[in-house]
């Protein structure tokens, strides 16, 4: 009861002021709100890639010519490396979706007679460590008219030897 | 015996952490001192348990238990002393391991400082602490488990023999060949000591050794004001005492967590070799996310201390500061995300999404149902555009806007689109810094004006007659950058900005020493001495300032004005770069390094105006099946010229590639990480004051008892 009584007068003098501070706070806060969500949506213009396959960019005309981040599996037999101009081409072949990307499946995948393959040219850059067969290959780039798809970030992922691995595979391949 | 024993103490301090935060729970509801002790007893016994445990696991990592699948998987017999220790946090098990043992040694420590001054809390306290103690050495013992063993199991007689790792003896299995056999049984050609994997050759490097650990202190140390922000909301407690409580704990967290973040950017840097230090990757954006609105915590905290304010958004910063670091363990272990350095998929998905849900669920609810009791009703409202308080929310909102753009970037977006539309859409660079630059400009401008307002109400003209100084030299500054060098209008824009800021963090303590000065006539020295020791927060405070500043710089100069070129040069031929020229002289292929791998190394002179200026040696280290590019870097004031070996003629060495960067300004972003560790410590060292008085009165009631 007593509460109630001191509390209530002091926030009815204070209303109207109150209220006009709150009104200004409210549309500032609008403000920023609507800066930062601008913000968030003219970066997603400028930094979105559709993240999809070997099979998806091959063969579906949508994403021609568009940059696209793509994964796939590097044969390793079709690495070729020009010291002289800096270009490297290489050939990736499709990873089944669905799955989650392990050694067997890169393993799975380069031995997979039937799965699409795409050629992958890099220019003005020098051979990544970790380029090799069986690695994992995600590239930004476009998928041109000339087939091949021409890369202009390339990060690759090796998941088999320094994460996964059993001696079980080892020990029976050495019998 | 080693692993029997490890799964042995992992079992004992689960038992003790689920025992210690179902008694204290008890002991709340049934405001039983006796359970409480008892629950204390339970939570300070984890922390020794599991050291055993880690010490286990450590002891066969030096003693070369091949069995044990964690040591085979990132040990081998070639690996040196110094990294079979650190590989206790090199891999998925073993650092869980370690992260429990962080967490008990913070909950242990945090108990025993803690306990008399914020009795209130306490039970509360171990319930959270223990709680989530008890969920992550679960997930250590049952699921990732580093003490699991090979074992060889004979599937039917026809088959040949399996070998696999488990927790518990399969029956009928026997223990795998350590070393070399005879074929005889046509199977065991190899042991286990020669087919054992090895340390990632990437992940040997200094950075690398003390980066995890740290970043790990600086999650788990975060479990404390977690813990008493959830503890107060439950007793009921919520007066300032679990903020004055966790104050320097959360200092600390925020320290170790910088330092990690600053040691994973120098190990990029160094071992990477792309020439930057911040790519935006999500693991990344996974530990800077945590430290964003940590930061934000560690700010609007003090404007509840002082006015009163807040008391609602802090009580959510916090519970948000944990539950980031929640879900980037969760998304960074989890194998949720594509990354370049995400451990391998597992099966804790599932438990540590669960618990991360579960937690900052119980917390958004123990908020909301306070704050439906008018128990978190601010005491003063916003006074003005320019006060204090205010600016401190808009800093807050930056950091806030900061983490939230990061974490729908590397996150949000991919995992929406992925569900919601069939395709994965990914945000690349040009996202990160179209998003990211404004918010940091924000965040530098905040910082040179905020410390210049007064708490309560600020008139447009009082901060224009603080800042005249301040902006003043902040000209002078743009002028000198702009002689030296910078020209376009961002750049000396954004120098302006964070040397404002740097600028008055420097006034601000030149004008509390002054005070100090004419007060009690000190000299300079001694009255910075004075001021630093009686407020070390706030001073403290802005030498993080400073450090941020430098930061800036650094980032700044080493983005805007990056040169890079890839040039294949023959021997003693020469490579134009900026105002430096690179020279490749020779090649040693084939060196043979301490721990038995193989470098090629070329010699190469670093030249300015046409005279040597420094000779360094980018290399390729060759481990078995994988090669690592070593930058060689010439570093100065100015930059570094740092250099790449990308390519070479592999029979004579005739010719080398070289990938050259002259990154300006680059060491400013370890120095500026320097000084903001220096402030931090200053700012979270224990007050003088205090420990004479505690002593005092401990004299005075010994003395009292002898009398």
């Amino acid at each position: 009861m007593a509460q109630a009584v001191w509390e209530k007068p002091a926030d009815a003098a204070k209303a109207p002021a109150v209220s006009r501070e709150r009104l200004k706070f409210l549309i500032g806060g609008i403000l920023i709100v609507g800066a930062i969500v601008y913000l968030i949506v003219s970066g997603m213009q400028a930094g979105a890639r559709f993240f999809i396959t070997v099979d998806e960019v091959v063969n579906s005309a949508q994403y021609a010519g568009q940059m696209v981040r793509v994964s796939g599996a590097v044969l390793g037999d079709t690495i070729r490396y020009d010291e002289a101009t800096l270009t490297i081409e290489f050939t990736v072949v499709h990873i089944p979706e669905g799955q989650d990307v392990t050694g067997e499946a890169l393993h799975n995948a380069v031995n997979d007679s039937n799965a699409t393959q795409m050629q992958v040219r890099v220019e003005g850059q020098t051979k990544p460590d970790l380029l090799r067969h069986e690695a994992q290959a995600i590239m930004t780039g476009t998928y041109d008219a000339d087939g091949v798809f021409h890369v202009s970030e390339l990060n690759l992922k090796c998941p088999s030897r320094f994460i996964e691995g059993a001696p079980g595979e080892m020990i029976e391949a050495g019998s | 015996m080693l692993a029997e024993i490890g799964i042995v103490f992992q079992a004992l301090a689960l038992a003790a952490s689920i025992y210690a935060s179902i008694a204290a729970f008890l002991s709340a509801r049934r405001r039983s001192e006796r359970l409480l002790v008892s629950a204390r007893s339970a939570a300070l016994l984890t922390f020794p348990l599991l050291l055993g445990a880690a010490a286990m696991l450590l002891m066969a990592l030096i003693n070369q238990q091949y069995q044990i699948s964690y040591v085979w998987q990132v040990t081998d017999p070639s690996t040196p002393l110094f990294y079979r220790i650190t590989a206790l946090w090199g891999s998925q098990q073993g650092s869980l391991l370690f992260w429990t043992v962080l967490m008990s040694a913070f909950a242990f420590a945090s108990l025993l400082l803690n306990w008399r001054e914020n009795h209130r809390l306490m039970p509360y306290v171990i319930v959270f602490q223990m709680a989530a103690l008890a969920f992550f050495a679960g997930i250590s013992l049952l699921i990732e488990s580093p003490f699991a063993r090979y074992w060889v199991t004979q599937p039917a007689p026809s088959l040949p023999p399996v070998v696999e790792a488990h927790l518990f003896i399969p029956t009928g299995a026997e223990a795998p060949p350590m070393v070399v056999q005879p074929s005889g049984d046509g199977f065991f050609t190899q042991g286990l000591a020669q087919t054992a994997n090895g340390l990632n050759p990437l992940l040997r490097h200094f950075g690398m050794i003390i980066h995890p650990p740290m970043l790990y202190l600086g999650f788990v140390g975060f479990l404390v004001p977690f813990a008493y922000a959830m503890a107060a909301l439950a007793s009921g407690d919520l007066t300032t005492n679990w903020i004055k409580a966790t104050r320097r704990w959360t200092l600390i967290a925020w320290l170790f967590l910088s330092l990690g973040l600053i040691l994973g950017g120098r190990w990029a840097y160094d071992v990477l070799g792309w020439g930057g230090y911040w790519g935006w990757d999500p693991v990344e954006n996974a530990a800077f996310i945590p430290w964003l609105v940590g930061t934000a915590f560690l700010h609007s905290v003090l404007i509840q201390e002082k006015r009163g304010m807040l008391k609602t958004w802090n009580m959510f910063l916090v519970i948000f500061t944990f539950s980031a670091v929640l879900f980037g363990t969760f998304a960074t272990r989890s194998g949720l995300i594509e990354s370049v350095h995400s451990f391998a998929q597992s099966a804790i998905g599932l438990p540590m999404f669960l618990f991360w849900l579960i937690m900052t669920v119980i917390g958004v609810w123990l908020i909301m149902w306070r704050r439906g009791r008018g128990e978190l009703r601010d005491e003063h409202g916003f006074a003005g555009w320019l006060s204090r308080e205010t600016l401190f929310v808009l800093n807050n909102v930056v950091f806030v806007a900061l983490a939230l753009a990061i974490f729908w970037g590397s996150f949000g977006a991919p995992i929406v689109s992925e569900t919601f539309m069939d395709t994965e859409i990914t945000l690349g660079a040009a996202y990160y810094s179209q998003v990211t630059v404004p918010l940091f400009a924000a965040m530098y401008i905040l910082m040179g004006v905020a410390p210049l307002a007064a708490w309560g109400a600020m008139t447009m003209r009082r901060m224009g007659r603080a800042l005249v100084v301040p902006l003043a030299l902040t000209a002078v500054g743009v002028v000198v950058a702009a002689l030296l060098g910078a020209r376009s209008a961002g750049t000396l824009f954004a120098y302006g900005i964070v040397l404002l800021a740097g600028i008055v963090a420097l006034y601000e303590i030149y004008r509390g020493a002054r005070a100090r000065m004419l007060t009690s006539r000190e000299s300079l020295p001694v009255a910075l001495l004075t001021i630093f020791g009686r407020n070390r927060r706030r001073y403290g405070g802005f030498i993080v300032h400073l450090g941020i500043v430098i930061i800036g710089i650094g980032v700044i100069g080493s983005t805007a004005y990056q040169l890079e070129t890839i040039r294949q040069l023959g021997r003693s031929a020469e490579a134009q770069i900026g105002a430096y020229s690179v020279r490749y002289d020779s090649l040693e292929l084939g060196q043979i390094a301490e721990d038995g791998r193989l470098m090629d190394i070329a010699n190469v002179t670093v030249l300015r105006a046409g005279q040597p200026v420094a000779q360094i040696r980018p290399r390729v280290d060759h481990y078995p099946g994988m090669s690592v590019t070593i930058p060689g870097a010439h570093s100065t004031i100015e930059g570094d010229v740092y250099v790449l070996l990308s390519g070479y003629n592999e029979a004579d060495g005739s010719t080398a590639t070289l990938h050259i960067y002259v990154n300006p300004l680059i060491n400013f972003v370890w120095w500026g990480g320097l000084i903001l560790i220096v402030g931090t410590l200053i700012s979270a060292w224990k007050d003088e004051r205090a420990p004479e008085r505690v002593r005092s009165a401990a004299t005075n009631g010994r003395v009292g008892a002898a009398a």
